[in-house]
């Protein structure tokens, strides 16, 4: 394969990933209007719960079961909802901005469990020589990739075309009913209380599905991948694409990651040699600069959510 | 609204088109970096960026590489491994890069290790990431060899305390270290040597900073009758866990890390006490080489090198760039298979400086052998990937003076190191 459609592959593998976790979000969001801001703790969960499921057993560690890849990614799932039903049970009742900064407090406690239970994650030094699936069944790296980008590819098409059905359901209205108007959907006899918990939990577990995506393609975790900044990146994903729209959750995903690596490849071919180091301030001002932009010319996102009372209606 | 979107689209293309040009100059090797130029490290990011460009420059100097001038092309990692894998794979892919230096954090490092350089068969030697997990993963056989760095780990220091210990005839140590990532890993490496010379370690206890009282962490130690201790703490709380092993009646048979090299330690615990004691520390490199780098720096910056990883960067861009010019093209593997030429051997020597890789390049043109002596000083990587410095080894006199007791320079240290690995 050429250099530009090996790193497209490559690229585009790191950018579907990240799209699920802004679908993810989206429904918590865009859906349901919960604030969560701490996108990046579920997110580290499923990573952490894939590596360690998935990884191969040292005598300094609690874990690895090496366990088969979909096994791993399910356990990691499985782990990211159960932490969510806790969260969303302790903290739902609170409202938009208590909400945001309970989740982030906790996103950050996820991250320092990480950073120091070292008997289970590893610690600062994080876990290695995490098998990635099907690894030699391929001979190049290249094909590899090629297939791991049909995998994350099939899985991202098929989270889209559940929660596109999910959504247009009439627990997907009740939804929108929620988060437009509590008081209106629970007079009609709706338990507002119990849906916000499920698009919760059924949100961060799709953050948990990449996470063990994430960590089946680089085959090492540790907490530096898990600073608040990545939450930060998923909601800019999620809003520059079209907060309410899956298809703007997924453009969102790959046009700002593409924003935000591009920026720097485009950087390093453009400015002199000597002028390198000065290089990554300029990045951190165009990334932002373009995302404000994007925003001021269409502040619903590149897909914004259509208006509509009913699929049936007009 | 469609307006908005291909207007965008094109500024896009626009980026990309002007980008183009730059790459279709003849004959250039591309060397790519990837540091924290923003971010958490981004006060010494910027500096270690500018020793790797140093080298560079000084190379271009001396007529490029495989007779081709190099470019250094240096990207942000923004302190985010999925920026700094990003910006890696870009390096290899876009830019054929056969070399990749870098990153800063090893927690950056790593995953572009796994994930970019060892599947792209791309040399990656880094500067400043010190964590163990590195020679862990290339004994187990993934890194495939090109994996390099030229900051020494905590690994040679518990060799050698371990070759102390068996020279000083004790037969069964106990050890007390502080729970952080520095404790924990050069007590378990010291573990792993010790037995390896055919010692036994009785325990190993962990003890959290700043307690009152290490009384439990003490007793633990205690168990299994060991005749010796190797303490691995800072000066205070080391000071604190001593007192009560010795007034437990532990053996006074001790070994010190070198976090307890420190005047302050020795008067709080009595210097009596400490007349058998031996300690370690890292010895600082010296000699005419470093001295060239330390002149090329300061007349390029106006300021004397002062700060982490510069040394430690410019060796790294160095020896790739020499390992290039040896295997005579910009390829991964033959760089890899390279470095070790390069730097061991009885090849005549090559110090920093546009004079030097001169000089390298001649002899190698003419078949000669050569061997670096960098800006750290000698440098020999071993058979995972990692260089070793010198140490010194301290002890108390009676009067409670800290003394030198002996020096391990780096072919000792290199040596005691191949003995365990054997």
């Amino acid at each position: 394969m050429s250099g530009y459609l090996a790193y497209l592959v490559f690229f585009l593998i790191v950018a579907l990933t990240y799209s699920i976790v802004v679908m993810g979000l989206n429904l918590q969001w865009g859906y349901t209007g919960l604030f969560n801001a701490g996108v990046v703790g579920f997110f580290a969960i499923g990573a952490y719960g894939t590596a360690i499921l998935t990884g191969p057993d040292r005598p300094e560690l609690i874990g690895g079961f090496a366990l088969p890849f979909p096994a791993g990614v399910v356990g990691g799932m499985i782990l990211a909802a159960l932490a969510a039903l806790l969260v969303g049970l302790a903290t739902l009742r609170l409202r938009e901005e208590y909400l945001a900064i309970s989740t982030f407090g906790i996103a950050i406690s996820i991250q320092l469990i990480g950073l120091n239970f070292d008997a289970l994650t590893g610690g600062a030094q994080g876990l290695t020589g995490i098998p990635r699936p099907l690894f030699s069944t391929f001979g190049t790296p290249g094909a590899y990739n090629l297939f791991y980008l049909c995998l994350v590819g099939t899985i991202t098409a098929i989270v889209f075309a559940a929660l596109q059905v999910a959504l247009q359901s009439p627990w997907g209205r009740l939804l929108k009913a929620i988060r437009e108007d509590e008081t209106a959907a629970a007079s009609l006899g709706k338990n507002p209380a119990l849906v916000r918990l499920q698009a919760f939990v059924l949100g961060s577990t799709l953050m948990g599905l990449a996470g063990g995506l994430y960590v089946g393609f680089i085959g090492y975790v540790s907490p530096l991948d898990f600073l608040p900044l990545l939450t930060f990146q998923i909601w800019a994903m999620l809003i520059v694409g079209g907060s309410g729209n899956n298809r703007g959750a997924i453009v969102g995903a790959v046009g700002v990651w593409a924003l935000w690596t591009m920026s720097g490849f485009a950087i390093s071919r453009l400015l002199p040699v000597h002028y390198q180091s000065q290089g990554g301030a300029i990045q951190v001002i165009i990334i932002g600069l373009l995302i404000v932009l994007t925003l001021l010319f269409r502040p619903r996102g590149l897909i914004g959510e259509a208006q509509s009372v009913s699929r049936h209606a007009r | 609204m469609t307006k908005h979107l291909l207007l965008s689209g094109a500024f896009g293309l626009g980026l990309m088109a002007s980008a183009l040009p730059a790459a279709a100059q003849s004959c250039e090797i591309p060397v790519g970096s990837v540091l924290s130029i923003t971010g958490s490290m981004a006060a010494i990011g910027k500096a270690i960026g500018d020793a790797g460009q140093l080298a560079v420059d000084q190379f271009n100097e001396a007529g490029g590489v495989a007779g081709c001038n190099v470019k250094y092309i240096l990207r942000d990692d923004q302190g985010s491994p999925n920026v700094g894998v990003d910006a890696a794979k870009t390096l290899v892919e876009i830019e054929k890069a056969p070399v990749i230096l870098g990153a800063i954090q090893s927690g950056v490092t790593m995953p572009i290790l796994t994930s970019v350089s060892v599947p792209g068969k791309v040399v990656q030697i880094s500067c400043c990431s010190s964590a163990p997990t590195f020679t862990q993963l290339a004994r187990d056989g993934g890194t495939g060899g090109y994996w390099f760095r030229t900051l020494p780990t905590d690994r040679p220091q518990g060799v050698v305390m371990a070759n102390i210990a068996k020279t000083k005839g004790y037969k069964k140590i106990a050890v007390i270290h502080v729970n952080s990532d520095y404790g924990v890993s050069l007590a378990r490496s010291f573990k792993a040597a010790f037995e390896k010379v055919g010692g036994t370690v009785s325990s190993v206890t962990p003890y959290n900073q700043e307690q009152a009282s290490y009384r439990a962490e003490v007793n633990a130690a205690m168990q299994g009758d060991p005749d010796s201790l190797f303490l691995i703490a800072f000066p205070a709380d080391g000071a604190t866990a001593l007192r009560e092993w010795i007034s437990f009646g532990g053996s006074q048979n001790l070994l010190l890390s070198n976090s307890l090299r420190a005047d302050e330690f020795v008067k709080s615990v009595g210097a009596q006490y400490l007349t058998k004691a031996e300690g370690i520390d890292n010895a600082q490199t010296e000699g005419p080489s470093v001295d060239a780098f330390n002149k090329a720096w300061a007349a390029k910056f106006g300021s004397a090198p002062n700060g982490p990883g510069l040394h430690t960067m410019y060796d790294a861009a160095a020896v790739a760039l020499l390992a290039m010019e040896k295997a005579g093209k910009p390829d991964g593997t033959a760089i890899r298979d390279n470095i070790r030429a390069i730097t061991t051997g009885d090849g005549e020597v090559i110090f920093p400086g546009p004079d030097g890789f001169k000089k390298a390049k001649e002899l190698i043109k003419a078949g000669k052998p050569i061997r670096y002596e960098g800006a750290t000083g000698p440098i020999s990587f071993d058979q995972f990937g990692d260089v070793t410095g010198p140490y010194l080894i301290w002890g108390v006199g009676n009067d409670g003076k800290l003394t030198v007791v002996d020096k391990w320079d780096k072919t000792r240290v290199a040596d005691a190191i191949a003995e365990i690995d054997k």
